[in-house]
């Protein structure tokens, strides 16, 4: 044949490429490749297992802080009742002290009233007594009684109040 | 470099011009005048004269010894590496390994790239092609000799230098992106391939025309007397290395092509 291209000898080499092929696949090819595959699907799953926990972790991170919103809303919340609470329980404190001082000043009003009432009354009664003692004085001391209680008498207010009507 | 070891160099290299240029004069009556350059290179593209015996079954082509030979070669590699080496294999590799990981890895990716559905055994086969044609290449720097059945001697070539081993390279890739038709797209698959009939012969073809290039060249480098002095080095391995690289990448990456366009199921 031209070229000396050789029927049998092309199916010798066809033969041998047949068989290297046999050999490189089943010696190296496979066990290289099942290694770096075995080692490509051990790190995807190690990445997977990383992603896996960072998600988890975004996903407490998150509840974290909505629970701690929830908590620093319901501080607040319960802060501003128990100011308002404070407060009310002040406006009534003050409230009853109010009263009270109003009471303590009402009573110490009526007190000083009555005392004023039975200091006037006593300072009547004893003026009066000192009255009667020094008109009995003076008329046993200058004469007739009788004159002198009717001159009394005359001069007083309540008689000229009969008089006049 | 001080001025001691700069004389030391331009000595040396002054010694070993000089050896070259002696080796010319003294050699340049004898130009290899007893057989014509016609004839070698005749010889390098058809090896009609140089028949080696097969196994006492018949006589071949130095190259049938040379493709079994690199076979043996890699067939012990690959069972020393099997039993020595991938056992030992460790998540964070070292630098054999990470060798073998990148041959497999380059193959296999080319193999993935271009037939993303089926690749398995795609980039099985890209690697034993691309592996073949590099160690098959470079194993014509070897220079390893086998007795001729005329009772001389010839040194191995590459195993695809030869015609035969193109061609069978190529008519088995077709084979490989055939299979790959069947299995993607059965009948329409086949039909796709069959199209593309001329892929066999122009996949042999520039797979022995480029390795025979590098072949020719060096050959008649080496028949003139006076350029047979350290350029052959050069010139050799360079277009040795240079071949062994570049075929291994154009026919991987063409059978990858044309295996992912048949077996990609058409809508």
């Amino acid at each position: 044949m031209p070229l000396n291209i050789d029927p049998q000898q092309i199916l010798l080499h066809l033969f041998n490429l047949i068989l290297l092929f046999g050999i490189l696949y089943i010696l190296l090819y496979k066990p290289v490749r099942d290694f770096m595959e075995k080692r490509e699907e051990e790190y995807r799953k190690r990445e997977q297992d990383t992603k896996d926990a960072l998600s988890d972790a975004e996903k407490l991170k998150e509840q974290y802080e909505s629970k701690l919103i929830e908590a620093e809303r319901e501080t607040a919340d319960e802060r501003a009742k128990m100011s308002a609470d404070v407060e009310a329980e002040r406006e009534k404190i003050i409230g009853d002290a109010h009263e009270r001082a109003d009471k303590i000043v009402e009573d110490a009003r009526d007190k000083a009233q009555k005392e004023h009432d039975r200091l006037i009354a006593r300072a009547q009664g004893e003026i009066a007594e000192y009255v009667s003692k020094a008109a009995e004085k003076i008329v046993m001391r200058e004469g007739d009684l009788e004159d002198d209680f009717d001159t009394f008498f005359e001069s007083s207010p309540v008689k000229k109040d009969t008089d006049n009507g | 470099m001080d001025k001691k070891k700069r004389t030391r160099f331009i000595i040396i290299i002054c010694c070993i011009l000089a050896v070259i240029l002696a080796g010319i004069i003294a050699t340049g009556g004898h130009s290899g005048e007893e057989e014509p350059v016609k004839m070698v290179m005749k010889d390098a593209v058809l090896h009609e004269s140089a028949r080696i015996n097969f196994l006492g079954i018949m006589t071949v082509n130095p190259a049938v010894i040379s493709a079994y030979t690199v076979t043996a070669i890699i067939f012990v590699f690959a069972l020393i590496v099997r039993i020595f080496v991938i056992p030992k294999f460790t998540k964070i590799p070292g630098k054999f390994q990470l060798l073998l990981e990148q041959a497999v890895g380059i193959f296999d990716g080319l193999a993935t790239s271009n037939s993303p559905q089926r690749h398995k055994f795609l980039g099985a086969y890209v690697f034993t092609a691309g592996t073949y044609i590099f160690v098959g290449t470079m194993f014509e720097l070897i220079g390893a000799m086998a007795p001729t059945v005329s009772g001389g001697s010839v040194a191995l070539p590459a195993p695809l230098a030869d015609i035969n081993g193109a061609i069978s390279m190529g008519v088995f890739s077709y084979c490989v992106i055939l299979s790959g038709g069947i299995a993607g797209n059965r009948i329409k698959g086949v039909l796709n391939t069959l199209k593309d009939f001329s892929l066999p012969i122009s996949m042999s073809f520039r797979l022995f025309g480029a390795l025979l290039s590098g072949a020719l060249v060096t050959e008649l480098v080496y028949y003139y007397i006076t350029t047979s002095f350290v350029i052959p080095v050069f010139v050799a391995v360079m277009f040795t290395m240079l071949h062994a690289l570049i075929q291994a990448y154009v026919l991987t990456m063409l059978t990858a092509l044309f295996y992912g366009e048949v077996c990609t199921k058409e809508e």
